[in-house]
């Protein structure tokens, strides 16, 4: 091959001179040298060396007319799309080169120099890629690729002038409203015309004709996995029902490519039908069942695909809850090599997914998480505990609590830490219930270290000294620190302080109390502080003071002691955004879960268009069991009751799905029985038999076959 | 929907720099070197700045590459990864995974671009066959003797040779061929997207693999929290023309269909095609095909009916989570003792015994501050591996319905206390195996058959079962 690395930085005289020496020469050889040349100042506009290359113009505009090899060919269109796109001034010369090849015999020719015209941003390119667009649509008989290559690229120029791309888009209209062309032809126009529709907000929402979209999605099993994904993207919002048996019939159209092996189709069929149920009147249990099971084999993708899928699963569980999927939570168990991204959703779907049927198992797991080696699994193991106890009812909080508890023994230091910090929010949550285990959590006073874990446990000891006899001992732990800590537990301190103080005015809280306020305002640097301790000095000094008919001893305790309202974790996002993020499933958005516009600029909020069968509200939506399902499910939902057939040796189990099987049923008695011969011996240590029998090493190494 | 693709070598060089927007710059490749290769903790395979997204994925290999998108819309996720994978698939064919192979033949990569995506950065076409029809070089790597591509008449299905079936065609099966432009020399578009015309074998060849992976959990009391089988169903297929394939599992709504091709199990005649562990019908949970799978009939009669593309494919993949035939079973015994830890194992096979596991090998975590383990076992051989902070005990060939016993205790450093022990956080034991002929699902092919228009057309059909272990984990 080459004599010199290809991916290297050249002059541009280097490679003149290279390509001259093999120019003269007609030979076989000389053709490969040449493509050599070329293909160094390719790999040289991809490291960035414009302003070389672009000396080598004239050498590039020689070699368009002489050579007639398509990798030659797409080599001189890559220069000029390169350079035309950081230097437009200089591809004019090439212009005439570029048109030439419109005229070629070759559709790939063709096709090349197309996209050659709209990738240059000078307005002679894009004169005339506009001119060569217009006479490839109105021509007969064009072939299939250019057309389509034709029509996709107008996405991009409407970018560049919109006016002009507007006028050619009732013709676009046209080929499959009338369907003109091949399929995968007729999906590329109504995929420009969605994505035009999509990035000019100033146009009316796309909304295609009700028998346009049916004939549409007839096509579905005619096209590749690609078109198929396209049309069920584009028709989402777009083919609106406007009765119940339209969305009957859309639906029983796309249902199968919920099968699909591609992700995107799967996905985007999920999202068509999952949109379609806005209008329906009642969904089936069947539909649900294939929903589930299409989403759960997803789950066997690479990763990557598999983190979106669990995305996607977030934001179904936010808005639907569990009536669109019913999974099993063991899909959210998590594996020992899931990568971490894998870990935090799954974490998440645990959480979200967990009721009181499902708390059982979820908490031992979740428990078997907390104790990983990997701390920040371990630490957000034990905040979605937490998390749990606030979110279910008392009765599941205190298996929680429980499960918290038991960790708690387990003495890792940056388990207590995240222990203690979640308590707080439990006990907000549940105040009476827990009390029995403050004296536990107490106990871990002095090991708390963290500024979170500290605040949460002034705060409990706080809210219950009244169960602590000794609570003042075990808040002078952080109070004889005060000028130490964040300012966060200052102010932890500093409030907590004068809360004992109003609640039991003696001797030591007075002293706690003066000593804070003392510190906080002449000592510390932190302004809000110290306005803090001002504030609650002056209210106290005021009590004390004759002018204390202007404020109670009770209206001063309510002041800063009073009742805190009870915290409610809200899982739930804005019904409209929630509305939003479901047209988008699949897409980037449904990662984030951030309303489009939030983080793209210029993109139409997608919304549902009106139609006469629109429910107002999709709580509603029914959930039916109907046998005869008009969406030939019925073959899903018949499960046959397990029988062996012959085989007496095979042990089958019926395991009807949530109860709890055992490995011991699995079991069968062993017909050889291997049993334990000598004794232990030393894996590592000594050397290995080989060195020590150099015979047996020969043999070893003149075999010919490992067996 | 793609802006542009990167390719960059493991440590970041730039090797492959496509760009479909004219909106973009070169130095947009700069953002992802230092945002995502040169940063050690990457916790995301997907980054958002601004409004522009970068996709990564990283191909297998020891010098992986970084395959990356870029795209400034609100792009569908799963088509990018989807693509990236598919791409990442083609490379792979024709040996461009490499770095070195890579920078050498670029030109080819660039060529590949051109033909899967489509204006506008929109994946037209990721399927093997079709593509290498369309690109001048033909992938080292496909094992197909195919010869030139010459085009055929119009492929036209008369419904008398499928009479057998009793079945009607699927539309798009017999729908003709259009007439087509035909300056487009041999590539003219078929019937179907995936199959060029006018393939030709000398021989028919049709490799069906059954690959099963079997994932377990079992926790501290010997119940299981989770036990799966991820399969798929892989082809390789030599064959001449535009046969219709067309095959049936034991999947229960099948079995209930009760179709009467349930008979044509006599077509192997040799039993040993039959997976030992298969019984009656399985509970599939789901399944997905590949494109090239009629849906609709699979929908409406269970019946896997296709034009196959040629060469490999992964042609359906499935789910099976009840009534799994688990191969086989550990009974651990863990008890620390002091600063020292006692081990005793059962590992018990528990397939039929004229079949054999090869490759068997049961990961045993030792806690942290283990320098050596005594060891004693009934059988194979078992190492105590410090890099990995565990005993590997492993086998070449277990047979079936076979137990086995491990006795081991760890030597610990001095600095060892009953504390570390107590803290160690037991990561699961693991087990690794293979087995041939062994269903773990049950699952079974019943009827395998290909047909053409030709009634002479003759086929060689091989089946093929591969029970592997995916994670097949137990707790104690």
């Amino acid at each position: 091959m080459s004599d010199q690395r290809i991916f290297a930085r050249y002059k541009a005289t280097e490679i003149r001179a290279e390509l001259q020496n093999f120019d003269a020469k007609r030979s076989k050889v000389s053709a490969t040298k040449r493509k050599v040349a070329l293909r160094k100042i390719i790999a040289n506009l991809k490291m960035g060396n414009y302003n070389e290359m672009v000396l080598l113009y004239p050498e590039m505009l020689k070699f368009w007319q002489v050579e007639d090899d398509l990798e030659v060919k797409r080599i001189c269109h890559e220069y000029v799309r390169t350079l035309g796109a950081a230097k437009p001034q200089s591809a004019k010369e090439a212009l005439g080169a570029v048109l030439g090849d419109l005229e070629n015999k070759n559709e790939e020719v063709q096709i090349m120099s197309l996209r050659t015209l709209s990738a240059v941003t000078s307005l002679e390119y894009i004169n005339e890629a506009f001119k060569a667009v217009g006479y490839v649509l109105a021509r007969r008989g064009v072939p299939q690729n250019l057309l389509k290559t034709a029509i996709l690229l107008l996405k991009y120029m409407d970018d560049l002038d919109h006016d002009r791309v507007s006028s050619t888009l009732d013709s676009l209209y046209d080929i499959f409203e009338r369907q003109l062309a091949s399929p995968t032809v007729q999906v590329a126009a109504l995929h420009t015309i969605y994505a035009i529709h999509e990035k000019n907000t100033d146009l009316k929402p796309l909304r295609l004709e009700l028998d346009v979209a049916m004939g549409l999605l007839d096509l579905l099993p005619q096209l590749n996995e690609w078109d198929k994904a396209m049309v069920l993207e584009s028709l989402t919002t777009s083919a609106v029902p406007q009765t119940h048996s339209d969305v009957c019939a859309m639906i029983e159209l796309v249902l199968p490519q919920l099968q699909h092996a591609n992700t995107y189709v799967a996905l985007n069929a999920f999202k068509f039908i999952a949109y379609l149920l806005n209008y329906a009147e009642h969904v089936n249990e069947g539909l649900i069942k294939r929903f589930s099971n299409s989403i759960v084999s997803l789950l066997n993708k690479p990763p990557e695909l598999e983190f979106l899928v669990l995305r996607n699963i977030i934001l179904l569980l936010l808005s639907r809850g569990a009536s669109l999927l019913k999974l099993d939570v063991s899909f959210f168990f998590i594996e020992y090599n899931d990568p971490i991204y894998i870990k935090d959703t799954k974490l998440e779907c645990l959480y979200l997914s967990a009721d009181h049927e499902t708390l059982p198992r979820i908490l031992e797991e979740l428990v078997q998480y907390a104790t990983d080696i990997d701390i920040q699994m371990s630490r957000k193991a034990i905040r979605a505990i937490g998390n749990l106890a606030v979110k279910l009812n008392e009765e599941a909080a205190h298996d929680c609590v429980d499960a918290l508890l038991d960790l708690l023994e387990f003495g890792v230091d940056y388990v207590v830490q995240e222990i203690i910090s979640v308590f707080r929010n439990i006990l907000r949550k549940h105040p009476k219930r827990f009390e029995s285990i403050i004296g536990e959590l107490v106990k871990h006073t002095e090991s708390v270290q963290e500024p979170e874990a500290k605040n949460a446990m002034i705060w409990i000891i706080t809210n219950y000294s009244y169960a602590l006899p000794n609570y003042l001992e075990f808040f002078q732990v952080f109070s004889s620190n005060l000028l130490e800590e964040t300012s966060d537990v200052q102010f932890s301190i500093l409030t907590s302080s004068v809360k004992f103080f109003i609640r039991n005015p003696n001797y030591q809280t007075e002293k706690i109390c003066i000593k804070a306020l003392k510190q906080c305002t002449e000592e510390i640097n932190n302004p809000d502080l110290r306005d803090r301790a001002f504030m609650y000095w002056r209210l106290l000094s005021l009590a004390q003071s004759p002018k204390s008919h202007l404020l109670s001893n009770d209206s001063m305790t309510k002041l800063i002691d009073g009742e805190l309202p009870a915290i409610q974790l809200s899982t739930k996002l804005d019904p409209v955004i929630l509305e939003e993020l479901e047209l988008n499933i699949g897409t980037i958005a449904s990662i984030y879960l951030k309303p489009v516009s939030q983080v793209f600029r210029n993109t139409r909020t997608k919304r549902l268009l009106p139609s006469p069968i629109l429910n107002p509200n999709k709580e509603n939506l029914k959930v039916i069991n109907d046998g005869s399902t008009n969406l030939n499910s019925g073959a899903f939902e018949r499960v046959p009751e397990w029988e062996t057939i012959g085989q007496s040796d095979d042990v089958s189990v019926a395991s009807p799905r949530r109860t709890k099987t055992m490995m011991n049923d699995y079991d069968k008695p062993a017909e050889k029985v291997n049993q334990l011969k000598g004794k232990r011996k030393s894996s590592s240590a000594g050397p290995s038999t080989l060195s020590r029998k150099p015979s047996m090493l020969v043999r070893k190494l003149s075999m010919k076959k490992p067996f | 929907m793609i802006n542009a693709i990167f390719i960059y070598s493991t440590r970041g060089e730039l090797i492959v720099s496509k760009l479909f927007n004219n909106s973009l710059k070169r130095s947009i490749s700069d953002i992802f070197r230092i945002q995502v290769i040169n940063n050690l903790d990457v916790r995301s395979p997907i980054l958002t700045l601004g409004s522009t997204t970068f996709h990564h994925i990283r191909s297998n290999g020891s010098d992986s590459l970084w395959i990356v998108t870029v795209s400034r819309t609100n792009a569908n996720s799963g088509a990018i990864w989807e693509f990236l994978y598919k791409f990442n698939a083609i490379l792979d064919a024709y040996d461009l995974t490499k770095e070195e192979k890579l920078k050498e033949d670029f030109m080819i990569c660039y060529e590949i671009l051109d033909v899967v995506i489509g204006a506008g950065g929109i994946p037209m076409d990721t399927e093997l066959g079709s593509i290498a029809s369309k690109i001048s070089v033909k992938p080292p790597k496909s094992g197909g003797t195919s010869s030139e591509p010459k085009s055929s008449t119009v492929a036209n299905f008369p419904g008398s040779n499928l009479s057998t079936s009793n079945l009607s065609m699927p539309k798009f099966l017999t729908r003709n061929n259009r007439s087509m432009s035909q300056d487009l020399g041999t590539n003219y578009p078929s019937n179907f997207p995936w199959r060029p015309n006018g393939i030709k074998y000398k021989k028919n060849e049709v490799f069906l693999y059954v690959n099963e992976k079997i994932n377990i959990l079992v926790s501290r009391d010997g119940s299981i929290l989770k036990a799966y089988v991820d399969g798929t169903i892989d082809m390789t297929t030599h064959l001449s023309g535009t046969p219709i394939c067309q095959f049936g599992l034991n999947d229960s709504p099948s079995v209930e269909f009760g179709d009467s091709l349930w008979l044509d199990t006599q077509e192997f005649h040799n039993k040993k095609a039959v997976p030992k562990a298969a019984a009656g019908s399985v509970m599939l949970e789901d399944c997905k095909f590949h494109q090239c799978v009629s849906l609709d009939k699979f929908n409406k009669e269970r019946i896997i009916k296709f034009v196959p593309p040629d060469g490999n494919m992964e042609l359906m993949k499935y789910c099976v989570r009840d009534n799994l035939n688990l191969p086989f079973k550990i009974t651990p015994v863990v008890t620390p003792c002091g600063s020292t830890v006692e081990y005793r194992i059962t590992l018990k096979s528990l397939f039929p015994n004229k079949l054999s596991a090869k490759d068997v090998a049961l990961h045993i975590p030792v806690p942290p501050g283990t320098v050596d383990c005594k060891i004693n076992i009934s059988n194979g051989k078992c190492k105590f591996e410090s890099e990995e902070n565990a005993m590997v005990w492993r086998f070449n060939k277990y047979h079936g319905l076979t137990e086995n016993t491990l006795s081991a205790v760890t030597v610990p450093t001095s600095d060892t206390t009953q504390l570390t022990l107590q803290q160690w956080p037991r990561p699961p034991m693991s087990l690794g195996f293979e087995i041939m002929m062994f269903s773990n699902s049950g699952l079974v092919v019943r009827y395998f058959r290909v047909s053409d228009k030709d009634e002479k057309y003759r086929v060689v059909k091989w089946i093929k079962y591969i029970s592997k272990s995916g994670s097949y984990e137990v707790r104690y």
